[in-house]
């Protein structure tokens, strides 16, 4: 039942959400010189749907990292003060070890290009 | 069917309430930071909403028509999935889930989503510039948040937030794990696009994301962001101030009043505090606030063990 | 409807201002205007406001920035020559007419769409592509052709990291907010980040005020000039904080930089500079300036940059009131910002002395205007090249950045015959 109920305030949210921005049956298409991107009355070149260069690539590869760690720390989180001390340590022990992966990160430039 | 329908109504309501409210406390801090004449200030944003209810549609060449329009949707039903999970007092809570936290943490991950398809949707640079830019802080600080939650959750023992409020009874979380409430603050700022982070919409790009937008599509947009710092709000106050907890007045009047306070302070913060360049924010995420969030969870931890009555 | 569109009138105007030359002071006066609201995109606005005398090689850009208002909309061309294929535009000249004028328009736009403005460009796509290449949308191949008008982007290597990505190239134009008016720009991004960068064409020149063109001829009162300094790196430091998202504190800025008087401190300015981060916004070291182009650029930049040089040294009305040029090391953006921070305290220090012993300036030669030296006949040094070798390589907030605390405009003054 409580699904049930997250699931209606999604959708009547979204539906909302879509109301809000009054959308036609026949959209108006404004003529080809209004659609123009905007860039101070300047021309873009290309599309602008490209191969963007991301440079934050690398953190990414940290974040899956530490994400996978996330998914173990959501039970722990419920029997951590059941289990005692062993927990803390067993997740100070994983943590410790990712940290060294943050610091390498850092080492490498990682995060200092974006 | 009134335990789907109330429920609905009452998430519903706050969002759109709190969304006005946060652009009436806005629109305030703006005019009392500006100074100068003092002319119907607060009735502005009723009055800038009307106008953009009335103004077209701007589109351009070759956007992605249905992900435009999906995006400023998506990001309210975020919003509202975030607020349901929020008890409003020890009887009722929209949506009884015993996993609370982790529908938050979801909401978090695909709301940096949503902020990216609102740029990558009009085809066009300055908008794509704003989602790039939001996708590298937005990666940055979901890792904080859910580090903080965590060490939130710990003396619940359980990832629902009824519980987590429950488990405030003698001592609020703000005053227990006192790093917790600032690093959310910072998630607050992101996932709502505010303030020091607000790169998706930023000034230096024309407006980022709603370089191309007009009308009543940027009235959502704007819409769905009030909602999502409302439902993050609520999450705050539930997680660090003891949510429903508190003397004399009913339940929802202390959460309510603990959410306007939050609202506030985010409003002010974003008033008063310049963007910050993203590539010193994933530096500072990573470096600073990411092993603050460890020790609070390792203070969290220890305190659970070993501190307080057992 | 009627109730909506009479709320939605009370609302403040979206007004988009395409800037042209000597403009920039009034449409700051403008934004101060509780009755118009200065937007940052054509999209949000109701009312195109043409201010100056646009020059005819921006023409194409004020056309296409015209078009790019949603319709229904309104055009108002203030101390500017309208279009010819616009039947009945409206024309105004007097600055106090301005804000009613706007708010005018924007009625008769709310009230319903009226006689339709022209589109001024032809109505086709920027490629014909409709039925041509192998689908039909003037795609040729895998990435070539220009599907639905443009080209697809293509790889370059990178600057920095070297990955071959797609390299978008767009040219900023003369009325985007972030830029000085008039700077078109012709950038090639990476990503983020700027690779190559080419002024196509100059910012429009924003000729000193008017006490710096008079101490040129006779000896003026030392405490106008300052608070004229005063108010010149306010409206500054007001654009800084608008590209970082300050929007508010911007306008305090340029409130206090209208109701300047000698003896007013600010004393509120340094805090609210600087506590808000705005030095956060770009790193240290960037844009910084060889002391070649420190010296080259002259003025505030060139102090930032430790280089001592300052007119007013020279001037014996300002050595009685003990004046020592202020300088910063670094020479970057940071110290740019600095710079003009402690500037403001000095002018306004200065003032207030000023106006107690009464001091003027006694040579006439160089002025020390806010911008860099100004004599009757010399020409001030053009920026624009140091722009296309200290951008590449910045991100795109900092390159902004670094190009708000360039003196740009102040320098590219074509310098007029002097009237007092």
């Amino acid at each position: 039942m409580d699904l049930l109920t997250l699931a209606v305030i999604a959708l009547a949210a979204l539906l909302l959400g879509l109301l809000a921005q009054r959308p036609r049956l026949r959209p108006a298409r404004p003529p080809w010189p209004a659609r123009m991107p905007y860039l101070g009355g300047g021309e873009p070149a290309t599309h602008a749907w490209s191969r963007f260069h991301v440079r934050y690539y690398p953190m990414t590869l940290l974040l899956i990292a530490f994400e996978m760690e996330m998914m173990f720390m959501y039970p722990w989180a419920v029997v951590y003060v059941a289990e005692g001390l062993k927990a803390l340590a067993e997740m100070g022990m994983f943590l410790g070890i990712l940290g060294v992966g943050i610091v390498y990160a850092w080492r490498e430039g990682a995060l200092r290009w974006q | 069917m009134s335990d789907v329908l109330l429920p609905t109504l009452a998430v519903l309501g706050t969002l759109l309430a709190g969304a006005a409210l946060v652009a009436v406390l806005d629109q305030a801090a703006a005019g009392v930071i500006a100074g100068g004449p003092f002319r119907g200030r607060l009735s502005a944003p009723l009055a800038r909403a009307a106008l953009l209810w009335l103004r077209p549609d701007a589109t351009t060449e070759h956007p992605d028509a249905l992900l435009w329009r999906l995006a400023p949707a998506a990001y309210l039903a975020l919003a509202a999935l975030g607020l349901a999970v929020v008890p409003w007092s020890a009887e009722f809570v929209p949506v009884r889930l015993p996993t609370g936290v982790v529908l938050w943490g979801a909401v978090e991950a695909l709301a940096t989503v949503v902020i990216f398809l609102q740029g990558w949707a009009p085809n066009a640079p300055l908008p794509l510039l704003g989602a790039y830019r939001h996708a590298a802080a937005g990666l940055s600080y979901i890792l904080v948040s859910m580090f903080v939650l965590i060490a939130a959750a710990l003396p619940a023992e359980s990832l629902a937030f009824d519980a987590v409020v429950a488990s405030q009874e003698d001592l609020w979380n703000v005053v227990r794990q006192p790093l917790g409430l600032p690093l959310f603050l910072v998630v607050g700022l992101g996932i709502g696009v505010w303030g020091p982070l607000r790169f998706a919409d930023a000034a230096d790009l024309a407006g980022g994301t709603t370089a191309e937008t007009s009308g009543p599509r940027r009235l959502a947009w704007a819409l769905a962001r009030g909602a999502m710092l409302v439902a993050f709000s609520a999450v705050a106050a539930s997680a660090f101030l003891g949510g429903w907890l508190g003397p004399w007045l009913p339940g929802p009047v202390w959460l309510l009043l603990k959410m306007l306070l939050l609202l506030a302070l985010l409003v002010l913060l974003g008033r008063l505090l310049a963007r910050i360049a993203p590539g010193r924010f994933v530096g500072l995420a990573w470096l600073v606030l990411l092993p603050l969030s460890f020790a609070d969870l390792l203070w969290a931890g220890v305190l659970a063990l070993y501190g307080g009555t057992p | 409807m009627n109730w909506l569109r009479a709320l939605a009138a009370t609302g403040p105007v979206p007004v988009y201002a395409a800037v042209g030359p000597g403009m920039t002071d009034e449409v700051r006066r403008l934004a101060l205007d509780p009755v118009v609201e200065l937007v940052a995109t054509p999209r949000h606005a109701s009312v195109l406001l043409v201010a100056g005398a646009v020059p005819p090689s921006a023409d194409a850009a004020l056309r296409r920035v015209h078009a790019q208002l949603p319709w229904p909309c309104a055009t108002l061309w203030y101390r500017s020559r309208p279009f010819p294929e616009l039947d009945y535009p409206q024309v105004i000249e007097a600055p106090e007419m301005l804000a009613g004028a706007l708010q005018e328009l924007h009625r008769a736009v709310l009230r319903g769409p009226r006689g339709r403005e022209p589109v001024l460009l032809p109505d086709v796509p920027p490629a014909p592509f409709e039925g041509r290449g192998d689908y039909g949308q003037g795609g040729e191949g895998m990435m070539g052709g220009t599907p639905y008008g443009r080209p697809m982007a293509m790889t370059t290597d990178d600057l920095r990291d070297g990955l071959a990505l797609d390299k978008l190239e767009l040219s900023l134009g003369p009325f985007f907010r972030g830029l000085p008016s008039g700077l078109v720009l012709g950038l090639s991004l990476q990503g983020d980040v700027v690779q190559r960068c080419s002024v196509e064409a100059p910012p429009y020149p924003e000729p000193p005020a008017p006490p710096f063109l008079q101490a040129l001829e006779r000896p003026m009162p030392i405490a106008a000039l300052e608070l004229a300094r005063a108010r010149h790196h306010l409206g500054r430091l007001a654009e800084a904080l608008d590209l970082a998202g300050l929007g508010a504190p911007g306008r305090r800025l340029l409130r206090s930089a209208g109701g300047l008087a000698p003896g007013r401190r600010l004393r509120w300015l340094g805090p609210l500079v600087l506590g808000s981060g705005l030095l956060g916004c770009v790193g240290t070291g960037h844009g910084r300036l060889t002391r070649d182009q420190a010296v080259g650029a002259g003025g505030p930049a060139a102090r930032a940059a430790g280089q001592a040089m300052d007119a007013r040294t020279e001037d014996p009305g300002y050595r009685q009131l003990g004046f020592e040029p202020v300088v910063q090391r670094g020479g970057d953006t940071r110290a740019r910002w600095r710079q003009w921070l402690d500037e403001i305290d000095q002018s306004l220090r200065l003032a207030a002395r000023a106006v107690d012993t009464d001091a003027h300036t006694a040579s006439s030669g160089a002025v020390e205007g806010p911008c860099g030296r100004l004599t009757r006949d010399g020409n001030p040094p053009d920026l624009c090249p140091v722009l296309e070798s200290i951008l590449p390589g910045c991100e795109w907030g900092e390159a902004l950045a670094v190009i708000a605390s360039l003196p740009l405009a102040g320098t590219m003054m074509p310098f007029p015959a002097v009237t007092a």
